[in-house]
């Protein structure tokens, strides 16, 4: 395991040739640790160098007002963004459902956007699955209760990551060592690129911070099914922002978690909204057009009518 | 009472520690992890241990080398089993086993053992086990084979065609784990002569002669020592492959072992409680009476049997019949898990009795009462019916149907077991000439308050402090106890220290006679202090009295006295429940639970006994189902993230209710009772709340919401 000090160092120790599945590159950074360490224990990531980023300078901890927004720093704990009151409330709502106090402690905000898929398949040590660089996404005719609706194929995991969908309803910025990132272009749909990465980081590219600004007259809203609520991933999630002009949606954003590949934004369904009452029947008409491209697969048709009803809620909470 | 006598309990007004609320006396040993567990033994020169489980579900073991694992940096030695197959037979069977320094270098270790199988044909669900092209599991017979036939189906059948209204539905319950804290597995100090071993065991008796025989030495040269035990639910009766392993490990290293199973092995070969489907066939007259049953009973036990008590269980049926079977699956055998069979029993029989009642429109729970021979049932379920809000609730006779908002739900179920002991305990207390008192017993706490009861017995009879009576257990050379299985402890345990206790006083009595200037039979114990029933004035402080015995201590012994337990026990259970009719997501807003069990000896334990209970079957009835992939044979949840169990914001307000209307002064072993009814009580409610009615556990979002969706 490397300590480097500094930002630079960090990524001249990572391996930038790297051409192996994510989860095999041989070098690895480590950060709170809460998903590298599972993978070490479970045999999923068997790297050769671990580069713990926790004493590089440039690696921030802290949730900072900056101008009229936020710049989080990588290393700054879920914790700390989940008691933070300042933030919009889709992130610290966000932030306050991901796993437990514990977790919560210890899990970085950048780790918890570079966290690797939760799908059985893919976690078992047993299965060279499409995510390990196998030939086959076993969830696609297996047991995929908790796998993709929207943006599957080849790959049907879901994105874990609780804290990428708010994100994406601020329309924040992913600041890496060498460039700025939309975070709208950050994460990446397994027909879209390498099915083995969920995220255009190169394999010696360090988060650095996230960043969004906060227009005036803004609000949100994070609502998250888990099947069990003292500690889960979502079954399904909406993170919902909303500029209202009197009781009219002037502008809005909506970002489904737990569902697909990557966060799913829904623009079309954004669109509709856009100069409407919220009301029962506007509830109504966004589920259907956000769920209205959905492909259920066999076990996992439950998950349209749990987002409808999500997003449904979502609207009630901001009206 | 005469001292001459045999010993009774008191009468319930007269106890001052027994029937009170007694904090486990080992409370704070363990909450601040003072308690050495068998996990936490550390001994100088100990290895650890690890096993290489088959990851097929049957394979032919074509090849198995362990040199390369010797070749691991820290492993000290790596073995085949001694008895490992040629074939195996379960996912997760084990084959070898790596000795080394560290844990780390062990699973090194394992991973650098050479090893190719070839996969057989194998079956790891009853559907593929049951199919005419399925492999056969075991020669001995076929997969699926009914075993026992009741009744008669045709009288059954007939009597099913007379009924005013009639159900004909399925009930599957899956596979679920104990889920034990602390994994399977054993600490063994062997030097060829001795053996100490630590294991975490149910029975630490058993264990000794389990071990002396893997040892090859005499039961007299093994030492069980059992302090604490992390969870046991009936899946650590045997010390089981993993206990023969370290054995085997110890007798070539002569260094002590410490083989703990991982989570995951845990998972694949600690045991399971089986699942099973039950279809029944049910009818009830439009007056509310079980005219007819017919069950067709599958038990889901993997290689073993399963288990399920039959039906109707504890209703009665007027006319009744049932096919009872097993289908066996190439995973790892079913062991006892509390109140073997019945919670299984239970979700079938208390689902179809709500099908039935709602059907012919009568409040299921008069509908209940109307079947249930037993007055006790009647008494307790009013009570609960009581707690839990019943007779304001609107849905009483029809079911609630979805809202699009929150629907409220009640449901209800009864249980039933024996809970009664048998003679195997030998106690033995000792009154010591400083005053101190032991009371010691070669059982074991499985967490149940079996430590403290052992002294508080004590103090009770020696009018003393619980604090001044130190009770010993787990350790086989406190003499022979039960395995603590099915609640049988305390009716087998508890008598005996009674019988202990009365023994030491009667002979404590007789020293003490002459300086009270009494009848032995006159010498009264109480308040800590000893004194004359005939003249007040003649007494003596506790040290007083002990200071007497010079150095001659008392040491008495006793022996399991029928007359000090009984069994047959009651209980009913209400549940309260919130359906969000927008997601299916379920809130348990309150669980109720009224249990009798005899002569109560300490009744915080109980109540923590019968909260536990509740729990389990939030667990069984929510969350927890074992998963294997049914094409590629992988276990896809052997782990605690993805093997739910239920956590703190799960739990609902709880009400756990002594019932002390059993006047019985006797002592039953009660606590499975409490597993048995909580998660058909959890179906019914939401039945009764939205009228989808789940006929598979668990209870998850994705069922309820598909059901209010159909129903929609």
């Amino acid at each position: 395991m490397l300590l480097p000090a500094t930002l630079e160092e960090a990524v001249t120790a990572l391996d930038k040739e790297s051409t192996e599945p994510a989860n095999e590159q041989k070098t690895r950074i480590l950060a709170g640790g809460q998903d590298l360490l599972p993978e070490l224990k479970d045999h999923l990531a068997e790297p050769e160098t671990v580069v713990n980023v926790k004493g590089v300078a440039e690696l921030g901890t802290d949730v900072r007002r900056s101008g009229d927004g936020f710049e989080i720093g990588a290393l700054a704990t879920i914790a700390a963004l989940a008691r933070n009151a300042d933030v919009p409330a889709v992130l610290s709502e966000a932030a306050a459902s991901i796993a437990s106090p514990q977790v919560r402690t210890l899990a970085t905000v950048a780790g918890n956007l570079c966290q690797r898929p939760r799908c059985w398949y893919y976690r078992s040590e047993h299965t060279v699955c499409l995510k390990k660089g196998g030939d086959e996404c076993f969830a696609y005719a297996g047991l995929n209760k908790y796998n993709a609706i929207l943006g599957g194929g080849p790959s049907y995991i879901v994105h874990p990551s609780d804290l990428a969908p708010a994100l994406v309803a601020l329309d924040a910025e992913v600041v890496t060592d060498r460039r700025t990132i939309a975070i709208g272009d950050f994460f990446t749909l397994p027909s879209e690129s390498d099915p083995t990465r969920e995220n255009v980081l190169g394999p010696d590219e360090i988060i650095r911070e996230v960043a969004f600004t906060v227009a005036p007259g803004w609000r949100s809203v994070y609502v998250k099914f888990k099947e069990r609520e003292s500690f889960d991933f979502a079954l399904s999630a909406v993170a919902l922002a909303l500029r209202l002009d009197g009781d009219e949606i002037a502008e809005a954003r909506l970002v489904l978690g737990g569902v697909a590949p990557t966060p799913w934004r829904c623009r079309s369904t954004e669109e509709l909204l856009r100069g409407r009452k919220i009301d029962d029947a506007l509830a109504h008409e966004a589920g259907e057009d956000a769920l209205g491209g959905a492909e259920p697969l066999e076990f996992n048709g439950y998950k349209i009518p749990l987002t409808k009803a999500l997003i449904a809620k979502a609207l009630r909470k901001l009206s | 009472m005469s001292v001459q006598s045999g010993p009774q309990w008191k009468a319930r007004s007269e106890m001052k520690v027994l029937n009170t609320d007694v904090p486990r006396v080992d409370g704070p040993a363990k909450v601040s992890g003072r308690a050495k567990y068998a996990h936490d033994i550390r001994l100088p020169g100990m290895l650890h241990a690890r096993l290489l489980l088959c990851p097929h579900p049957a394979a032919d073991v074509e090849l198995l080398n362990v040199e390369p694992a010797k070749r691991i940096a820290g492993v000290v030695t790596a073995a085949e089993l001694a008895d490992r197959p040629d074939r195996t037979i379960f996912l997760g069977q084990p084959l070898a086993v790596v000795a080394a320094e560290t844990p780390e270098a062990a699973e090194d270790g394992l991973r650098a053992i050479e090893v190719r199988y070839r996969e057989g044909g194998w079956a790891v669900t009853p559907e593929q086990a049951a199919a005419e092209d399925a492999p056969r599991i075991s020669r001995r017979q076929p997969n699926a084979l009914t075993e026992r036939e009741t009744g008669n189906q045709g009288r059954t059948e007939r009597a099913l065609e007379g009924a005013d209204a009639t159900i004909d539905e399925t009930y599957v319950v899956p596979v679920q784990h104990h889920c034990c804290l602390e994994t399977h597995g054993m600490v063994v100090d062997f030097d060829g002569e001795r053996a100490r071993v630590w294991p975490s065991t149910q029975a630490v008796t058993g264990s000794r002669g389990e071990v002396a025989q893997a040892l090859g030495i005499p039961a007299d040269r093994v030492e069980i020592v059992c302090d604490y035990m992390g969870g046991g639910f009936g899946s650590k009766f045997s010390i089981g492959p993993e206990g023969l392993a370290a054995c085997q490990l110890a007798t070539e290293l002569r260094r002590p072992i410490h083989l703990m199973l991982t989570r995951t092995d845990e998972f694949l070969m600690g045991g399971n409680r089986s699942g099973g489907r039950q279809r029944m066939r049910a009818g009830a007259s439009l007056d509310g009476k079980l005219v007819a049953l017919d069950a067709e009973v599958w038990r889901h036990g993997g290689i073993g049997r399963g288990s399920n008590p039959g039906q109707p269980y504890i209703y009665k049926a007027e006319t009744d019949s049932m096919r009872i079977g097993s289908v066996r699956t190439n995973t790892d055998a079913n062991r006892a898990m509390r109140a073997p069979g019945h919670p299984q029993a239970s979700f079938a029989i208390e689902s179809a009795m709500d099908e039935l009642a709602y059907a012919i429109g009568m409040d299921p729970l008069d509908f209940r009462m109307r079947n249930l021979e037993d007055p006790v049932y009647h008494r307790q379920l009013n009570r609960v019916a009581d707690e839990i809000g019943w007779y304001d609730h609107p849905n009483r006779e029809t079911p609630g149907i979805p809202t699009g908002g929150t629907n409220v739900g009640i449901g209800f179920g009864v249980s039933t077991w024996g809970g009664g002991g048998r003679r195997v305990c030998v106690v033995t207390v000792r009154i010591d000439p400083d005053g101190s008192v032991t009371s010691s017993a070669g059982s074991q706490d499985l967490g149940t308050g079996v430590r403290t009861y052992v002294g508080s017995i004590v103090a009770e009879e020696l009018g003393l402090a619980v604090s001044q009576v130190t009770g010993r257990v787990g350790h086989s050379e406190y003499g022979p106890a039960n395995a603590s299985g099915g609640s049988t402890t305390t009716a087998s345990l508890a008598p005996a220290v009674k019988d202990a206790a009365h023994n030491a006083r009667v002979a404590f009595s007789e020293r003490l006679a002459e300086w009270l200037e009494c009848g032995p039979g006159d010498v009264v114990f109480a308040n800590g202090e000893v004194r004359s029933g005939t003249n007040e004035r003649m007494k003596l402080t506790w040290s007083e009295a002990c200071s007497i015995l010079g150095s001659d201590p008392i040491v008495a012994t006793g022996e399991w006295q029928s007359h000090l337990q009984t069994s047959g026990i009651h209980g009913a259970q209400a549940v309260k429940v919130e359906v969000d009719t927008e997601t299916g997501g379920l809130r348990l807003v309150k669980m109720v639970c009224i249990q009798d069990c005899g002569l109560p000896l300490n009744r915080m334990a109980l109540r923590s006994q019968i909260n536990g209970g509740m729990i389990e079957a939030i667990g069984y009835g929510l969350f927890e189902e074992r998963i294997i992939d049914p094409w590629l044979g992988v276990a896809l949840n052997a782990n605690f993230d993805d093997y739910k169990l239920p956590g703190s914001t799960e739990m609902p307000e709880l009400v756990a209710i002594i019932d002390d209307d059993d006047e019985r002064q006797q002592v039953i072993g009660m606590a499975e009772a409490t597993i048995i009814p909580g998660q058909s009580a959890i179906a019914n409610a939401v039945a009764n709340a939205c009228g989808v009615r789940i006929r598979s556990l668990p209870l998850t979002a994705d069922k309820v919401l598909m059901g209010i969706q159909e129903k929609a």
